[in-house]
Formats: C-alpha cells, structure tokens, sequence
C-alpha cells in the first residue's frame, strides 16, 4: 500500500541559497592513456557526473571535464553545500477505515501514524484512483555534499567504461592504465576515499618532468586548494588540462610556424592527427625540424605517410603545393633549448626516411607484372581463395563491364588495369604503409611504362573511400572500381558471408554504396544482374564453395544502398522510393535506370495536378486488384458513354507516348503524359459506373482501367504514393 | 666529444637517485657499458641478474625467465640481456637501422610495483638521458604475441621521436589470464647506444672503446641475410619444425615441461625461418602460428601444474619473495 515518492522542494530562500554553494573537483591520475579514449571518457564522466548528481539531489549550475594523457577530471560549479531536502510521501488505510463517524481517527491512522514516525495530527489526505487515502509526510533532511560524494565516488569511478582495460594490483580494479592518485574536493576540503589501492586527497601531480612533476626529486606534487584554482594550479606545473585550449596551442603554433617557412600544413586526415598530439601531450609545443632534399626524390605521399604514421609529424607545402623538407613535430616539452629534440627527431625521422626510399628503389626493380603471380600466396578470404584468384575474377568482370556499358574502346585497358590493380599490395612499401594501396601501384605503373589509362586507373579505383571522397574521374577507373567491389560482394554473398546489423567486417555495405555512388554519379547505364550472373559462374568455376546466393539478396543489398543514397543525398521521399524500388519486374538490376525514375518521380510530386492524379489511378488500381482483373482487349464497340471513348484514346495515346519515353530513358516525360490522363480518368469515374447492369459492358470497363494501371504501372507501382488527407 | 659535453650537463645536474651516478657522467657510453650500467641499477632495485637464454629466439618475452616466470602466483624479479633474431629483419649488413640479431635488456617484475614509470625513468638518467632535455613519451602500444598465447597493455617509450623502450603490463601468457600481474620492460640496446654516441649507423657504435659493433657483427648480418634469404633447406626446416612440435608433445605428455618448453621455443625460431625465407603463403602461416601457440599453451599449463606440485617454492620465505614483498610497502603520496 506504501509507495515513497520524494519530492523536491523548491528553494524558499534562494539569496541564502546562493550564499551557501561550493564546488567540486574529481581527478583520476592515471599512467599514460591511449590518446582515443580520453576524449569518449570526459563525454562520459560528465554524463556519469549529471547522474550522480541528480540520483543524490545535489543542485548545481555546470559540470565541466578536463583530460590529459595522465588525468581525468570533473569540476562542478555552483554545487549545493547540502542535498536538497526531499519530502516523502507515503499513502496509508483509506479515509474510510482511518475515521469513524464521528471524524475521529481509529485504530488503523494511529498505526499509520506510528509507524510513519508522525504524530496524527499530521497526517493529510491524497485523492487517488481508487479513493481518498491518509498520507504521511517525511522530510528528509538533506546530508552535505561532502558526505554524500565522499561515499558514493567510489561507485562513480566503477561505473566508468572503457574499450580496453587491465588489471595492475590486488584491488582488481580495472582501467586502461594502472591509476595512480585521486583528488577530490569539495570547496577547500580534500575528501578522503579509498580506490584501486589509492587514496584521494588534495595532491595532484604536474608535468611529469617539470616541477611539480612525479620524477623531480624532492617533488611533492601540486595541492589544489580549491576546485576553481584546478586549471590555473595545473598550468603552474606545465600541465594544459583543457583539451580545447591544448588544440588551440597546437593549431595557432602550427599556423605561425608555417607561415615562418612561408608554407602552410599539408595533411589529408589534418583533424585526426590533430586529435592524436591534444590527446596525447599535456604541455604542447611543436618544433620545427629538417630533411634532406634529397628525400623529395621519393613520392611526396610517401614522405607524408612516413611522417604521419610513424611519427605523428606534420607536413608542410610552399604555395606551389610542392613539399617541402621539413617536418612540424608535436612535443610536450616546452624548454628553452628545442635543439636537442629537435635534432633527435630529426635522426628518427631520416632513418624512417632511409627506409621508405630502400622500398621505393627495390620495389622498382620488379615490374608489377610480373608480381602479379605472388598474389597466389596472399589470401583474400579463407573461404574466397587466393589475390591472384580475385585478380582473375576482376580482370573477366571489367571486361564484361565494358561491354555491357557499350564501351569496347575501353576494354583492354580496363583488363590490363585489373590485371595489375592488386599487385602493389606485394611491394615492400605497401606492406609499410597499406594506405598508399593504389597510390603505389599508379606510381609503380607508371615506372613500368603502363599507359596513362591504365596508370590512373590503379590510382583512383579504392575511390570513393569515405562518403564524401570523389569516384574515379576516368571511365578505365570507374569500371576497374566497379569490378573489383562487384566481385567482392558477389564473393562474400555467394559464400554466405553477409553483414548482420551493425556487423560488417568486409565493408560490404560501403562496397555498395560504391557501386551505387559510381553508377549513379557517372552516370552509367549497365544492368548489374549480367554482371552478378558472370561473377557467380567466375566462383563457381573456381571451385568455390556455394553457402548463399549473390542474386536476390546481394540485389536487396544494393537497393537499400540505393535507397540510402536516394534519402542522404538527393533527399528523395520514401514512397517516391517505394514506388520505383517496389514495382513489378523488381529484378531490374540497372540502378543508374531506377534513380532516374526517382528523380523523375521526386520532381513531379509538387506538380499542382500530381496529387488528384493518383487519387484518381489508386482508385482505379484498387478496383482492378480487388477484381483480380487481367489485361483483356478493350472492346471498341462496347464503349458507350463519351466519357469512356475520352479515357480509351487517351490511354491508347499516352501508351505509345510514355513506350517511347520509358525507351529512352525519359522518365520526366512519361510522367509528363501520364499527368495528361488525370481528367480523363477523373471525367470517367464521374461519367461512368463500374458495376454497369450489362456484364460485357462492366466487363469492358474493367479491362480499359487495367489498361490504365498497367500503363502506371510500366512507370512504377504508384499505389505506394501517399496523398495528403488519404 | 659528447662524453664530455655530457659530462659538463651532469656536473650541474642535481642527480634524483643520489645512488646512482650517470654512465655518461663516468665513462664513456659504449653498448658494453650501458648493459653494464643497467645491469647495477637493477639489481640495486632487487632484480636477478639473469643470463641469456641459450636458445634462438625472436625476443627476450621467450625466455623462460620471462614467460614461464611470469605465470602463477610466485613473486619474480629479474633483468637481463637477450640476443634475438628476428630474421624477416636482415638487410645484408647494408641497412643502418635494422638488424636480424640484436640485443634487447629485459626486465621482469611480479608483482608490478607502482613506481615502475620513475623507476624506468631513474635507469635512463643513469645511462646519461636526462627527461628534462629531452622529449619523453609513453606512447600507447598494446602488445600481442599470437604464437606465445599472451598480450598486454602499454606503451612504446619515444624518446625524441625514437622509440627505445617496450613497457608492457602482462595480462594473459599462455592462456592463463597473469594474477599478480607481471611488468615487461624491453630496452632496445642498440638505438639508446646509438643516440647516446651520436652515430646514425648501427655498425658505427662503439662496443667497447675500440671495438665497433661492426667489427663484431657485420659479417654475421651478411651472412645469416644471405641464409634466411637465400640458403636456408626449406624442406629440412620443415621436417625440423615437424620433430621439435613431435617432440614438446611427447616430453609434455612425460612432465618435462621445461625440455618441452625449449622444443617449444625452437619451433617458433622455425617458423621465423620460414617465415623470411617467403616458404609459407599467408594461409600456412596462420597455420603455423597456430602450432605454436598450441605447444606454449600446453607448456604454460604443465609449467603452473609443475610449480603447483612443488608448492610454489618462490611464494615464501626465498630471496626473491622477500625482496618483492618488502616492495610492496608502498610509499604513500604526501596528502
């Protein structure tokens, strides 16, 4: 019967409220963190901290986080000295049994009252569903901050999550790294709990190697005398706490160190590798080093990869976008004398340099060619056979590709490039540095004397790689990209290995989305169901092992990548969508076909006429489904009313017309002459009854509306399309 | 020249561990001093001073003062030198940077202690590195081994952009998930030589003051490049690979799980041969990875039955629990 509901109180004196705030700090010092989790993990313990806060009534104006490679930390501005005081309800025994006649209280209220801790008198009434209950009110008094943080971090601390963890001592305790102190205060006072084998208090340390720092000797670390001294503090002891100001250190010294070599940076993931020096400095200062020019010899790609990968350095280009020898790397030392670092980084970097230039000069020494056969000992899945057997399958698919897109011209080059498109995927540089797959090849290619075609087309053919990156911009490399991923999909379907939810560990749905991007942006007409067809018997004569199908599954797969082209970037509506995707012949496999007819249809949904006009032929289609009615001869002769001879030669007129148009693939125009039907159909239904008395006549009439459907229908299924007010 | 100019630095340089004096302050920084440097720094910090493992072997992890030590409860603490051979890695004695043999310093701590970070910290101070000159970063790396059945979590430790140093935390070896925890940390010799004498050549650093590591070395690198590459009898290795595997199952079956272990030990030094000598595609070698760990798995079971059997000799009353567990009073921070 008893249900507490706290509720909170308002504020009766919010200018003593005011007066009576504090704040709040939580550090987790920890070992160094991988730089990619200390940003999820602010965003998390800010998330965990407004939970927390709320669950205990602590009333407060903002939670604000802070990370470093070494520390986590949480400031809570304007925090309630205390918790807010709660009132709990409790309900008791009805008013009925709780009073007598006389409207004295019985037996059962002072029950209630008793073992509410309340006297009688106390005691009030709530209306509820089922009737008017006694209730009991208890004020909770509220406990200090202090006391209830002091408690409670601990479980706080637990609830915090992370990719990858370890254990390092008895409290098997785990975090990414072993933790190392905690502070927590609340105003001035240091709280005291114990966690993972450490006790919190008000010392925080600094810079590893400055003062303040855990290996200076002598060093006892920084106290923090109050949560809103925290960053200040920090910054005395050459720690920058706020990711957003160490980004802004790095971005402004990296700007003006640029302009000092009249350059600017030059980076393709610039944000990424940003992300990684914040994330993994706490005292940024980017140097400035040199190479020697004669590395420029080497790709400028490869330069930059060294660079970035191995080392975290950035690159920089003159105003003619050549490459210049040098070298901008992140530090977290901020010493008079960078000489000495930056000299040693500098050594790091020309052996890292010596390195990639040995794979550049001895990859060249082998054509690609004749690498091609060292694909056979490279797997491409266990289940898929060897590279080399990819290579086979590709090089017969772009083939076909070109024929069936009416550009023999292109085909042997388009071979040629299959042949070869894997096979810098076996130099000793792309076995560094497997991002420059493709970039390698092209430059190898050329090396050896390829044509351009084929050259570029090895370049560009892993294009599109993100959603927003470019497709090939030749048609050898918009076919070898066709082929090669319409041959991974059909591989992976027709073994049965297929992405479910969020899983999808081939990329198969960024393959599609490939296809369809490259189809649809190119503007290439080619019915894929040919092509699967091939790709299917390719496997199949390679002897591997059936366990699905690359024909109607693999079709679905490309259509919803289809339909999530048309609603991301096109923003076409669902039904329009539906209706092109869900007509009758679905095996139609040529996408570049059914986005034309979505466009088509999109841009005719707000002609004034569009919406009478399918209010008109989803009667017209609802009545022949219902009837189940087949395509019959319309009989001249039978067609009495004027109305009916209008509609006859308007839809004898329309099918040739929207025939022609459909052949050429002018989607607007059908839908240009099937707009032209909407009086007719409309006079007809006006003019006419269906259910004519005569059966040949209701008969004929059936049959002229199932000419109107089918005409409709050619087009797409229209009954998908949804009319305002329907 | 840098001798000295070090010198100079470290006269002026309040030193932290006041026990120990710079390398670089006292002698000059050959590769031989350095070991022998870290050798007194740790074993002032109460580790054995292990000797190599008299086995080829792809890093000092195989030795089984490292991945047999570090399963189990018994308390371990050692630091030595491990030649390894990494023979993917030959370049003819023509590549200044990489080397298919080289030596690694190893040290093993059970149960990990909380101040391993400065401590690491301190060794570099005493081979003359000082981190306030110098740009110190633990950079996360996570350490797997696939054919040992282990991984860990950590870093490498870059030291002006080069990384010199693997500091992992052991979590699994063998299958077993590791309690306590063991602290591996690996310093590669040869590049902390090299930034210490200021040579952009490996075969340029000084061993001894007048003999270079490529009077020592060079013609091995040539030679044993040309064997992994060229020479080696692809079909005897094989057949080799097959009796060792035969023969760590048999002995495992008879309890000689140390034996076993070496035969463990050799078939992974197998592979690698194979390995360089481009004799497995890519589907064999996870096959043969697979071996491998097979036989370490087998081995750290039988190894943890052994000293189980023998009742943890290490646990009580041994030099090595005691050293461990006087550590274990953990200075605590100033509140």
């Amino acid at each position: 019967m008893s249900s507490p509901r706290p509720t909170s109180v308002p504020a009766k004196h919010p200018k003593r409220d005011r007066l009576s705030t504090t704040s709040f700090l939580l550090e987790i010092g920890s070992e160094e963190l991988p730089w990619q989790m200390i940003q999820p993990a602010m965003t998390q313990l800010a998330h965990l901290m407004d939970g927390f806060l709320a669950n205990h009534r602590l009333a407060h104006e903002s939670v604000r986080t802070f990370g470093t490679p070494r520390r986590l930390a949480v400031i809570v501005q304007g925090l309630a000295n205390k918790q807010t005081p709660a009132l709990q309800e409790t309900l008791g025994p009805s008013k009925a049994v709780a009073f007598d006649a006389q409207g004295h209280p019985t037996k059962a209220a002072e029950g209630f009252a008793k073992s509410q801790g309340v006297d009688v008198g106390e005691l009030e009434t709530r209306e509820t569903s089922k009737g008017v209950y006694l209730c009991a009110i208890k004020r909770q008094k509220g406990l200090p901050a202090a006391t209830v943080f002091t408690e409670h971090l601990p479980g706080l601390l637990q609830q915090l999550t992370f990719s990858k963890t370890m254990r390092w001592n008895v409290s098997g305790v785990r975090y990414p790294r072993p933790i190392r102190w905690l502070v927590a205060l609340v105003g001035a006072r240091a709280l005291s709990f114990d966690f993972a084998g450490v006790r919190s208090g008000a010392h925080s340390w600094g810079h590893r190697f400055f003062a303040g720092g855990k290996s200076v000797a002598g060093s006892r670390g920084i106290r923090i005398r109050r949560p809103e001294l925290y960053e200040a503090a920090l910054a005395r002891g050459d720690v920058v706490v706020d990711p957003a100001r160490r980004r802004e250190m790095l971005a402004g010294q990296l700007t003006q160190l640029a302009r000092s070599v009249k350059g600017r940076v030059y980076q393709v993931n610039q944000e990424e590798l940003l992300d990684q020096a914040v994330f993994s400095l706490e005292c940024p200062n980017v140097l400035c080093g040199n190479f020697d020019r004669t590395y420029l010899a080497v790709p400028p790609e490869v330069l930059i990869a060294s660079m970035e990968e191995h080392q975290g350095f950035f690159s920089v280009i003159d105003r003619k976008g050549e490459l210049l020898p040098r070298f901008f790397a992140p530090t977290n030392m901020n010493v008079k004398n960078m000489e000495l670092i930056a000299k040693g980084n500098e050594r790091v970097l020309a052996a890292r340099l010596a390195d990639a230039r040995y794979f550049f000069d001895e990859d060249r020494k082998l054509k690609l060619a004749d690498r091609v056969p060292q694909l056979h000992g490279v797997v491409f899945h266990k289940r898929l056979g060897s590279l080399y057997q990819k290579t086979e399958r590709t090089i017969a698919l772009a083939g076909a590709l070109a024929d069936v897109a009416g550009l023999p011209e292109v085909k042997a080059l388009c071979q040629r490039a299959a042949l070869l498109s894997k096979a810098d995927l076996v130099t000793g540089m792309v076995g560094e540095f497997p991002t420059l797959q493709g970039v390698m090849g092209e430059k190898y290619a050329a090396h050896d004397g390829e044509s351009v075609e084929v050259c570029q087309a090895i370049g560009e053919y892993y294009r599109p790689r993100t959603p927003d990156d470019a497709i090939p911009g030749t048609t050898v490399g918009r076919l070898l990209a066709l082929s090669d991923r319409l041959d991974t999909l059909a591989a992976f379907f027709y073994a049965g290995i297929v992405p479910s939810g969020s899983e999808d560990p081939f990329g198969l749905r960024r393959s599609a989305f490939g296809v369809i991007r490259i189809v649809v942006e190119a503007g290439l007409n080619i019915d894929l169901g040919v092509i699967l067809q091939q790709a299917t018997r390719l496997l199949d004569a390679q002897g591997v092992k059936a366990g699905g199908h690359a024909g109607p599954p693999l079709h679905k797969f490309l259509e919803d990548r289809l339909r999530y082209y048309g609603r991301t970037v096109p923003g076409y509506r669902e039904d329009v969508m539906d209706s092109v995707l869900g007509r009758a012949d679905g095996a139609a496999c040529d996408f570049r076909d059914l986005f034309l007819r979505m466009d088509a249809l999109q841009a005719i949904t707000s002609q004034r006429d569009f919406e009478s006009l399918i209010v008109g032929f989803k009667r017209a289609h609802r009545i022949v489904e219902k009837e189940a009615w087949t395509t019959r001869t319309v009989a001249v002769e039978l067609l009495t009313h004027p109305t009916e001879r209008t509609l006859h030669q308007a839809v004898e007129t329309a099918k040739r017309a929207v025939g022609h148009s459909l052949d050429a693939h002018d989607y607007h125009g059908a839908l240009r002459q099937l707009i032209g039907l909407k009086s007719p159909i409309d006079r007809f239904f006006d003019g006419v009854l269906v259910n004519a008395p005569e059966p040949e006549v209701r008969a004929n009439r059936l049959s002229l509306l199932c000419q109107v459907d089918d005409l409709f229908s050619a087009f797409g299924d229209l009954s998908q399309i949804q009319v305002q007010g329907q | 020249m840098l001798g000295s100019r070090l010198q100079i630095i470290y006269a002026i340089l309040p030193v932290r561990s006041s026990g120990y004096r710079s390398l670089a302050a006292t002698t000059s920084v050959t590769l031989q001093n350095l070991i022998l440097s870290l050798h007194q720094f740790w074993a002032k910090h109460d580790c054995i001073i292990c000797q190599p493992y008299d086995l080829e072997k792809g890093a000092g992890t195989f030795n089984p003062a490292t991945f047999l030590r570090a399963l189990g409860p018994e308390p371990w603490r050692a630091a030595y030198v491990e030649p390894c051979r990494r023979p993917t890695d030959g370049r003819y004695g023509e590549n200044p940077n990489r080397l298919q043999h080289y030596y690694q310093y190893q040290v093993v701590i059970k149960p990990c202690v909380d101040t391993i970070q400065s401590l690491y910290l301190d060794s570099l101070l005493t081979l003359g590195i000082d981190p306030r000159k110098h740009d110190i970063q633990f950079r996360q790396d996570d350490w797997e081994s696939p054919t040992l059945g282990a991984w860990g979590l950590g870093w490498e430790v870059r030291l002006d952009g080069m990384e010199i140093t693997q500091f992992t935390y052991f979590q699994e070896a063998g299958g077993h998930t590791l309690d306590p925890v063991t602290v591996e940390l690996t310093y590669g010799t040869e590049r902390i030589a090299m930034y210490l004498q200021g040579v952009d050549n490996v075969y340029d650093l000084r061993w001894s003051d007048d003999v270079s590591y490529g009077d020592l070395f060079h013609d091995s690198e040539v030679q044993f490049s040309r064997y992994h590459f060229e020479a080696a009898d692809i079909a005897m290795i094989h057949t080799m690979f097959a009796s060792c595997e035969e023969e760590c199952r048999t002995l495992l079956q008879q309890g000689l799980v140390l034996p076993a272990y070496d035969y463990c030990m050799k078939t992974s030094h197998l592979f690698n041969v194979l390995d360089a000598r481009g004799a497995l595609s890519v589907a064999e070698r996870t096959g043969f990875i697979g071996r491998v760990r097979g036989l370490a798995r087998g081995c750290a079971d039988a190894y943890v039955e052994r000293r189980k059997s023998l009742g943890f000799p290490l646990l009580a009353g041994s030099g090595v629990a005691q050293a461990a567990s006087s550590k274990r009073k953990r200075k605590r921070l100033p509140s």
